[in-house]
C-alpha cells in the first residue's frame, strides 16, 4: 500500500485514507459497522456472504464493501434504509435453512451469526417451510461437523488451502446442496483445527469438546504454547480448575498467529488434568525399591541431605543439573543459578540436542518476527521443515508466498511439503546443508559444494541470483542440521548479503518452545550436554537432578545408564521412563497451572499465565528449585513470586535489561529481547572448518525422493500428546470409523492397547 | 490401508481402494485430451467423462486415478466431480435415460413422457431398475425445446416423443 | 421443425440445408473461408475489429454487448497469451441455435473463431460446449480436423504467417457455466463458480490471461461481415443492433424451429402468427418469453396489436428482452403460476451456490411454490414471493440471481390471477 492518501466521503463525512486501502476495513476503522462473514482479512476475497453492501454513488447496485478499493473523491453511504433491508434480506437467508439450534450449539454465545441476529433484532421468521436436512458428524477424531449450520462463508476451505496448504476440506455439491467437506467423509489432514477456529457459527467444532461447556463458563487466560518454539499465543478456557479447551479466536486473543494454531497447541492440552499426574512427591528409600508417596517436606529434606552426601563423597562436579528446554525462563535461570551458585558444578545443561551458541555468539542481524516473514520479500530456508516442526513458520512462509508473492529459497535433502510453493528448491543429498552454507558464503567453493550435495553448479549460482535480485527484506532460516561452524556463518550472512535496499534477518528453527530461553538463561553452557553426563553415570557423574525427563532416544541408546547414579531427582508431570530410576520424583506443575515467561524463535519473550490451579500437589518448577535451595541454606528471595524471578533475569541477562512482566502484558504488541548484533569478523576459521569437512563429505549420502506424509512429525507420540486419545488414531494413521454420524452425546474413544505404541519424545 | 503419494504438490492422501488402470488406447486417448492445455487441471472434465465411461461411474479407484494423473489432490476431485449434473460419484445404470423437465418440454407433456417411462421400467424418477439396466432422470433443458418433449439416453437426443416411439427406442437398446 | 430466414436473405443459415453441409468442400463451395483469406491477405487485426465496431453486432450470449468494444478491450501490448472462447453452453432453457450452427456448419464457427483470434492477436480458441451436446463436439472435432489437414489450423494458416489452434472442450451439465467467467472457472479445470469482475475477461480470463468469450451465434456472424462490409451488415438490422438474429420458437406454436430474423422484424404478432403459423390446435395465445428463460414474461395484450419490433431496444420498450432469443411460446392452456415454478425449479437446481441471496432465495422461493401447488397457499404469498425477489435481485453476486428474480417478478404483475386464485385463504391453507 502506497502511503499517497485520498480522499473519500463516508456519509457525508471526508476522509483521508491511504490510496489502495479495502472499504470495508477503512468503514470500520472509522467506526462504521459492517457486518460481514466471508471476508477474512489475508485471505483470497470472496464476496459471497452479500453482507457489506454498501451504496457508492454513480454505481448502478448495492456494492460489497469487501471488494471495493477506495478511490479519489469516492462517496459511500454505509447506512439507509435500503442497505438495511438488503442487509438484513441476507442474514433472513442465511437463518433460513438454519437450524436455530443455539441452545445445544457450542458456539452458542460466541457465534457470529448470533451475534448478529442479536445485535438488530426485530427479525421476523418468514421462512415457515421445512428446513434443508443434513446429519452431524465427525470429520476426524478432532474435528465435529453440523453441516446444517453452514452458512458457506467459506473462511474453513480457505484457511485450509492458503495457511495449511492442504486443502483437504473443501465445497461440495451445488447450489443449496453445497455442503463443506471431503471425499469420503474423512478428513486426512494435519488436523490443526484452524477451520473449527475460523468458522463463524457452529459447523465445525472441536471434536474434543463437544457438549463439555458453555463458553460462557469458561474462564479465559492468555497464554503461550509448550510446545514448539513458535509461540503462538492461546486462550486457555478453563473451569472450576479444569482445562477445557484451547482456542486463539481473536475475540480473546490477539498474538503473533491470529487465529492460527496447529494440532497440538489446540488438541494437545488434556494431559493437563490427566488422571496419571503425579498426585504427590515419591521417594524410593532403597535402589531396586518402590517409589513411595511422601511430603512436600520429606521429599525436599531427602533430595538435599542426599545431594549434601554426594558433594562430600565425590565432588561437586559429580552432580549434573538439567533442564527441559520446555519450561519458563524463570525455570531454567533458577536451575542454572542453583547448578552455578549453589552446587556450584559446571556440569548443567538443557536437554536439548541442537545447541545454537554458535549461531548466537555470531548473530549478525536481528531475528525476524512472524510478521516479518509474513511480508518478506524472499525467504531462504536451509534444512528443517517447519510446516512439522513449526507450523506457524510454515504458515507464514506459505502466506508470504502465495498472498504476498514472496520468493522461497528451499535447501533441502527431503523435498518437504512446503517445495510447493518454492520459486527455487535446490534438492541435495543427506547430510550435506554444510556444503550449502560454505558454498553461499565462498563463492570459490561453488564447485566442490555442488559435487558433494549432487547438484548443479548453476543451481547454487541461481540460488544467489534470487537473493540478489531481492529488493526489500531476505530472511535466512535454518532447520537442526548445521554444524557449530557453519551455524557461526548463516550468523553472519547479513553482513555477505544486506545492501541500502535489502534488509537481512535471521530465523533459527529450534524444536521447543523454549529452546532460545534455554540458551538465553546459560543453560546450554556447561561442560557436558545431556547425553554425555548420561554417558557418564557411575563414572564422573553421581547425581542428577533433572526437571523434565530424558528423551527417549537418548535413554534407549544407554539403556541402564541411569542405574548407575548414586542418586537421580527427577522433577515431573507423569511417571517416565526416566522416574522408574529416580530416587525422588517431585510433582511439577504444567504451563497451564504456572506463571513465566517463553522466548520463541523470534526473540520474543511472550507470557505464560496461570489458568487453573496447580493440579494435585505439584508446584511451578522454579519453586521446587528454590525451595531445595533453601533447605540447603540459600535463600534465593524469590518469595513465591515468579516476577520476582523475572526481574532478576532482567538484571543479571544482558538481553533481557530493563524487562518487567508489565511490560509484556499485552500480547499483541510481543517484545523481541535485544541480542548484541556482532559486527562483520573474521570468519577464515569457520570456513576452513567448513571446507575441510566438505571436502571429506562423502558423495554417497542418499537424497530422499519421497514428500513426507502431512503429520509425520506432528503426530509422533510424546509425553504430553501420550496422554491425549486423539493422538494415538492420528498416530495409527486416522482410520475412517464404521459411522461417522453422531448423536448428541456420543465421543469418540480411543483403544487403550493404541497407547502402547508410543513412539518416543517428539516436540 | 495404503498412502499414495498424488503428484508433487500434494499430501499423500490415503485411498482404501487401488488405483484405476487403462488400455493403453485409452490412456492415449487422454494424453490427446491432455496435450490441448497449458494446464493440466484443465483436463479434468474430459477426463471424468472417459473414467466415468470405462468404469460405468467415478468410482474411488477412478477417482485416485484422476488425482494422480492430473496431480491434484482427492478433494479437487471430489469438489468438481459433485459440482456438475453429467458426473456420478455413485453408481448409475448402463442407460440414462434423461427426461427434460423444463419449461418448453413441460408444456408440451413432459410429464407424460415420465410418467411413461416410470410405469414401463417400474420406478421413479432417481431410481434404478435392480438389473441395474436403466436409470430414470428428470433433467433441466437440454436445447431441444424445438422438438419437445425429448429424453435423452446416455448421449444419444430422442426427440418428438410419443409412448409408441419410447417403446420402440427402448426395445432398440441392446 | 422449420430451420430458416424470413424478412431476409438468409446469412448464417445460408448452408444449413445443403447436403453435406458440415464437410469442408461444401462449406468452401458456397464461399466458405473466403472471409479469412481476405483478412489474412489484405487486413489488419484493427481492421477488422473496426469493420465489427461498423456491424453493430451485439453479443448473442444473452447480454447483448458491442462485440467490436469487447475485442478492442484485449491490451495489445500484453506479454501474456490471448485465448478465444467460443461460448458454446447453450443452456438456457427456450434456446437451440447455437445447436443448429455447429450440427449443420461447423466450418463457420471456426472460420468465425480464426478471423476473431486473428484480430485478438491469439493463437489458441477453446470451444466450450455443454457436456450434453456431446454428438457436436465430435462434429466439431472432424471439422477442425479436417481444416487442420487442410492447413487453415495450426502453422502458417493458409500460408500465412498466422498460428493458430482451436480445440473443443466439454462441460459436464452446469447452466451457470455459460456465464462467461464460471465458463473460465470450468475450463481451467475448477467448480463453476463465478468469478469477480472487475478484471474483466478481455484484461484477465483464461490462466489469468486476456481472453474474450464469444456466443457461437456471435462469432459464426463475423465471416459474413467480413465479406459484406460492416455497414452493410448493421444496415441489415437497426441503427444500434445489426445484422440478422436468430430465434428459437419452441412452445404452442404449429411451426416450431429456428428462424433467422433481421434485427427490427416488424412485427412479433405477425411473427407469431403467421411466420410461426399461429397458435397450435386453434388455441389463444396468452403468453410469450421472447428471450429465454430469464427475461420478462409477456402477456398476449402486450404483444396483439402493440406492433413490437424484434430488436434490443423495441422489446425494452415492450416490458421484456432479447435475451438468448429462446422465444417460448404459451397458450391459454398454461397455468403461469406452474410455468413460473418450473422455471424457478430450473433456477434452483442451477444456482452455483456462490452467493447467499441467489443459494438460499431460490430454495426458498422453490418452498414457497411447493407449498403452494399443494394447496398451501397464503393470502400474502405474492407479497413475500415478491419481497424475496427485491432481496435477490441486484444482491447477488453473478446475473443468475437476477434472472431467477425477473421470470417470477414479471409473472405476478402480468398475470396476477394465475397466482391470486391459489392464494385465497383456505382451511388447509395454514398447514405450515
Ligand atoms: C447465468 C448466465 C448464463 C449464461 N449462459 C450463456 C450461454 O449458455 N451461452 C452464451 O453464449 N452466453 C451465456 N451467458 C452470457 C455470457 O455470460 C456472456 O455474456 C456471453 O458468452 C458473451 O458472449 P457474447 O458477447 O457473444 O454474447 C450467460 C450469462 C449468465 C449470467
Ligand atoms: S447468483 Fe450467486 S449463487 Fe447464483 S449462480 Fe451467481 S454466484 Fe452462484
Ligand atoms: S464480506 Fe463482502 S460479501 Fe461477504
Amino acid at each position: 500500500m502506497s502511503t499517497e492518501s485520498i480522499k473519500i466521503t463516508l456519509n457525508n463525512k471526508d476522509y483521508h485514507v491511504p490510496k489502495g486501502a479495502r472499504l470495508i476495513d477503512v468503514c470500520r476503522e472509522q467506526g462504521f459497522d459492517i457486518p460481514s462473514f466471508c471476508y477474512y482479512a489475508d485471505l483470497a476475497l470472496q464476496a459471497s456472504c452479500r453482507m457489506c453492501l454498501v451504496r457508492i454513488e454513480k454505481m448502478p447496485k448495492l456494492q460489497t464493501s469487501c471488494t471495493i478499493i477506495c478511490t479519489d473523491g469516492m462517496v459511500v453511504t454505509t447506512k439507509s434504509e435500503e442497505i438495511e433491508k438488503a442487509q438484513r434480506a441476507m442474514l433472513e437467508f442465511l437463518l433460513a435453512n438454519h437450524p436455530l439450534d443455539c441452545p445445544v450449539c457450542d458456539r452458542g454465545g460466541e457465534c457470529e451469526l448470533q451475534e448478529m441476529a442479536f445485535d438488530w433484532g426485530g427479525l421476523e421468521e418468514r421462512f415457515t417451510e421445512t428446513k434443508n436436512y443434513h446429519p452431524e458428524k465427525y470429520l476426524s477424531p478432532m474435528i465435529a461437523n453440523d453441516p446444517q449450520r453452514c452458512i458457506l462463508c467459506k473462511r474453513c476451505t480457505r484457511v485450509c488451502d492458503e495457511w495449511m496448504g492442504e486443502d483437504a476440506i473443501e465445497a461440495g455439491g451445488r447450489g443449496a446442496n453445497t455442503v463443506i467437506g471431503t471425499y469420503g467423509g474423512w478428513l486426512d489432514c494435519s488436523q490443526c483445527g484452524n477451520c473449527i477456529e475460523v468458522c463463524p457459527t457452529g459447523t465445525l467444532l472441536d471434536g474434543t469438546y463437544r457438549h463439555q461447556a458453555r463458553p460462557w463458563e469458561l474462564a479465559q487466560t492468555i497464554s503461550t504454547c509448550t510446545y514448539c518454539s513458535d509461540g503462538c499465543q492461546m486462550s486457555l478456557g478453563s473451569r472450576g480448575g479444569e482445562l477445557m479447551r484451547i482456542v486463539a479466536r481473536d475475540r480473546y486473543v490477539n498474538g503473533i498467529n491470529g487465529e492460527f494454531l496447529c494440532v497440538k497447541g489446540r488438541f494437545g492440552h488434556p494431559f493437563v488434568n490427566h488422571e496419571e499426574r503425579l498426585r504427590t512427591p515419591l521417594i524410593r528409600y532403597k535402589k531396586g525399591g518402590k517409589l513411595l508417596p511422601a511430603t512436600w517436606d520429606e521429599a525436599i529434606r531427602h533430595v538435599a541431605r542426599n545431594l549434601d552426601t554426594l558433594a562430600e563423597k565425590y565432588d561437586r562436579n559429580s552432580i549434573g543439573v538439567i533442564g527441559s528446554p520446555r519450561l519458563t525462563n524463570e525455570a531454567l535461570y533458577t536451575l542454572h543459578k542453583f547448578a552455578t551458585e549453589l552446587v556450584g558444578t559446571d556440569n548443567y545443561a538443557a536437554n536439548d540436542a541442537f545447541s545454537l551458541s554458535p549461531f548466537l555468539e555470531n548473530l549478525g542481524a536481528p531475528f525476524a518476527t512472524h510478521h516479518d516473514i509474513r511480508h518478506a520479500r524472499t525467504i531462504l530456508l536451509l534444512g528443517g521443515e517447519p510446516e512439522e516442526l513449526q507450523p506457524l513458520t510454515g504458515k507464514q512462509i506459505r502466506q508470504a508466498v502465495r498472498n504476498g508473492g514472496a520468493s522461497l529459497l528451499i535447501v533441502n535433502s527431503v523435498p518437504i511439503r512446503l517445495i510447493e510453493q518454492a520459486t527455487q528448491f535446490v534438492h541435495i543429498r543427506a547430510e550435506t546443508l554444510d556444503a550449502a552454507v560454505l558454498a553461499l558464503a565462498d563463492a570459490g567453493s561453488t564447485e566442490t559444494a555442488s559435487r558433494v550435495m549432487g547438484v548443479q553448479d548453476g543451481e547454487l549460482q541461481a540460488l544467489r541470483e534470487l537473493i540478489e535480485l531481492t529488493e526489500g527484506d531476505l530472511i535466512v532460516m535454518f532447520g537442526g542440521e548445521l554444524s557449530p561452524a557453519a551455524q557461526a556463518v548463516v550468523a553472519q550472512l547479513p553482513h555477505t548479503f544486506g545492501s541500502s535496499t535489502r534488509r537481512v534477518l535471521l530465523h533459527p528453527l529450534p524444536l521447543f518452545n523454549n529452546s532460545i530461553g534455554a540458551h538465553d538463561m546459560g543453560l546450554m553452557g556447561g561442560a557436558m550436554t545431556a547425553s554425555q553426563m548420561l554417558s557418564e553415570a557411575g563414572k564422573t557423574i553421581h547425581g542428577i537432578y533433572i526437571a523434565g525427563s530424558f528423551f527417549q532416544e537418548t535413554l534407549s541408546a544407554s539403556e541402564a545408564a541411569l542405574g548407575k547414579l548414586d542418586f537421580l531427582v527427577v522433577q515431573e508431570l507423569f511417571e517416565t521412563e526416566t522416574t522408574r530410576f529416580a530416587d525422588v520424583v517431585l510433582p511439577a506443575a504444567s504451563f497451564a497451572e504456572i506463571d513465566g515467561t517463553f522466548t520463541n524463535n523470534a526473540g520474543q519473550v511472550q507470557r505464560v499465565r496461570q489458568s487453573i490451579p496447580p493440579v494435585n500437589q505439584a508446584k511451578s518448577d522454579w519453586m521446587i528449585t528454590a525451595q531445595l535451595a533453601r533447605e540447603l541454606g540459600v535463600d534465593f528471595g524469590f518469595e513465591l513470586s515468579a516476577s520476582a524471578v523475572f526481574s532478576e533475569i532482567a538484571e543479571r541477562v544482558q538481553a533481557y535489561a530493563g524487562l518487567r512482566y508489565p511490560l509484556l502484558k499485552d500480547e499483541s504488541k510481543p517484545v523481541q529481547v535485544k541480542r548484541a548484533i556482532v559486527t562483520e569478523r573474521d570468519l577464515s576459521a569457520e570456513l576452513n572448518t567448513l571446507r575441510n569437512a566438505v571436502a571429506a563429505m562423502p558423495e554417497t549420502h542418499e537424497k530422499l525422493w519421497e514428500t513426507p506424509k502431512v503429520g509425520h512429525e506432528l503426530f509422533k507420540i510424546g509425553t504430553l500428546t501420550d496422554k491425549v486419545p486423539q493422538f494415538h488414531l492420528l498416530a495409527a494413521g486416522n482410520p475412517r470409523p464404521e459411522t461417522v454420524n453422531i448423536s448428541p452425546l456420543y465421543q469418540i474413544t480411543v483403544d487403550a492397547s493404541l497407547r502402547r505404541e508410543a513412539i518416543g519424545e517428539s516436540v | 490401508m495404503t498412502y499414495i503419494q498424488i503428484g508433487p504438490r500434494s499430501q499423500p492422501v490415503r485411498v482404501q481402494d487401488e488405483i484405476g488402470s487403462f488400455s493403453p488406447e485409452v490412456e492415449a486417448e487422454i494424453d490427446r485430451h491432455l496435450a490441448k492445455y497449458p494446464v493440466m487441471r484443465s483436463a479434468i472434465l474430459p477426463l471424468m467423462f472417459i473414467v466415468q465411461r470405462e468404469r460405468g461411474y467415478l468410482d474411488p479407484p477412478g477417482v485416485a486415478y484422476l488425482a494422480k494423473r492430473l496431480q491434484l489432490r482427492i478433494t479437487d476431485i471430489w469438489e468438481v466431480a459433485t459440482f456438475y449434473s453429467m458426473l456420478h460419484t455413485e453408481p448409475i445404470g448402463k442407460y440414462h435415460i434423461q427426461v427434460c423437465r423444463t419449461l418448453s418440454c413441460k408444456i408440451l407433456g413432459s410429464d407424460k413422457i415420465t410418467g411413461y417411462c416410470a410405469d414401463r421400467l417400474g420406478i421413479k424418477p432417481g431410481e434404478t431398475t435392480a438389473d441395474g439396466r436403466f436409470t430414470l432422470s428428470e433433467v433441466e433443458c437440454l436445447g431441444s425445446c424445438g422438438t419437445a418433449p425429448m429424453f435423452q439416453i446416455n448421449f444419444d437426443y430422442h426427440e418428438n416423443l410419443t409412448p409408441q416411439k419410447i417403446d420402440q427406442i427402448l426395445a432398440s437398446l441392446p | 421443425m422449420f430451420i430458416g430466414a424470413i424478412g431476409c436473405e438468409p446469412l448464417q443459415l445460408a448452408r444449413v440445408h445443403l447436403e453435406n453441409s458440415r464437410k469442408l468442400e461444401v462449406y468452401k463451395k458456397h464461399g466458405g473461408y473466403e472471409a479469412l483469406a481476405r483478412v489474412l491477405k489484405s487486413l489488419t487485426p484493427d481492421d477488422v475489429i473496426n469493420e465489427v465496431k461498423k456491424s453493430a453486432l451485439r453479443g448473442r450470449g444473452g447480454a447483448g454487448f458491442p462485440t467490436g468494444m469487447k475485442w478492442s478491450f484485449v491490451p495489445k501490448d500484453s506479454p501474456k497469451p490471448k485465448y478465444v472462447v467460443c461460448n458454446a453452453d447453450e443452456s438456457e432453457p427456450g434456446t437451440f441455435k447455437d445447436r443448429y450452427l455447429m450440427e449443420r456448419d461447423p466450418h463457420l464457427l471456426i472460420e468465425g473463431m480464426l478471423i476473431a483470434a486473428y484480430a485478438l492477436g491469439s493463437h489458441i480458441g477453446y470451444i466450450y460446449t455443454r457436456g450434453e451436446y456431446r454428438y457436436l463436439i465430435d462434429i466439431m472435432d472432424e471439422a477442425i480436423a479436417e481444416a487442420r489437414a487442410a492447413g487453415l489450423l495450426g502453422k502458417n494458416v493458409m500460408g500465412s504467417a498466422f498460428t493458430c489452434e482451436i480445440y473443443t472442450h466439454t462441460g459436464a451439465g452446469a447452466y451457470i457455466c455459460g456465464e462467461e467467467t464460471a465458463l473460465l472457472s470450468s475450463l481451467e479445470g475448477m467448480r463453476g463458480h463465478p468469478r469477480m469482475k472487475p478484471p474483466f475477461p478481455a484484461v484477465s480470463g483464461l490462466y489469468g490471461c486476456p481472453t474474450v468469450v464469444n456466443n457461437v451465434e456471435t462469432l459464426t456472424a463475423v465471416p459474413d461481415i467480413i465479406k459484406i462490409g460492416g455497414e452493410a451488415y448493421q444496415q441489415l438490422g437497426t441503427e444500434k443492433s445489426g445484422g440478422t438474429k436468430l430465434w428459437s420458437v419452441s412452445g404452442h406454436v404449429n411451426r416450431p424451429g429456428v428462424y433467422e430474423l433481421p434485427m427490427g422484424y416488424d412485427d412479433m404478432e405477425k411473427f407469431i402468427m403467421e411466420d410461426c403459423q399461429g397458435i397450435s390446435e386453434g388455441k389463444q395465445l396468452k403468453a410469450v418469453i421472447p428471450g429465454g428463460s430469464s427475461v420478462y414474461i409477456m402477456s398476449a395484450e402486450d404483444i396483439i396489436g402493440k406492433d413490437v419490433r424484434m430488436d434490443y431496444e423495441g422489446l425494452v420498450n415492450a416490458g421484456s428482452m432479447v435475451g438468448s432469443g429462446g422465444f417460448i411460446v404459451m397458450d391459454e392452456t398454461v397455468d403461469v403460476f406452474e410455468s413460473t415454478k418450473n422455471l424457478t425449479e430450473f433456477y434452483k437446481h442451477e444456482s452455483c451456490g456462490w452467493c447467499t441471496p441467489c443459494r438460499e432465495g431460490t430454495d426458498w422461493l422453490v418452498k414457497i411454490f411447493k407449498r403452494i401447488e399443494k394447496g398451501g397457499g397464503r393470502p400474502d404469498d405474492a407479497k413475500l414471493l415478491l419481497d424475496l425477489c427485491d432481496n435477490i435481485e441486484g444482491k447477488s453476486f453473478c446475473p443468475l440471481g437476477d434472472a431467477a428474480a425477473w421470470p417470477i417478478q414479471s409473472a405476478i404483475k402480468r398475470f396476477p390471477e394465475d397466482f391470486r386464485r391459489r392464494l385465497v385463504s383456505n382451511s388447509n391453507g395454514h398447514s405450515s
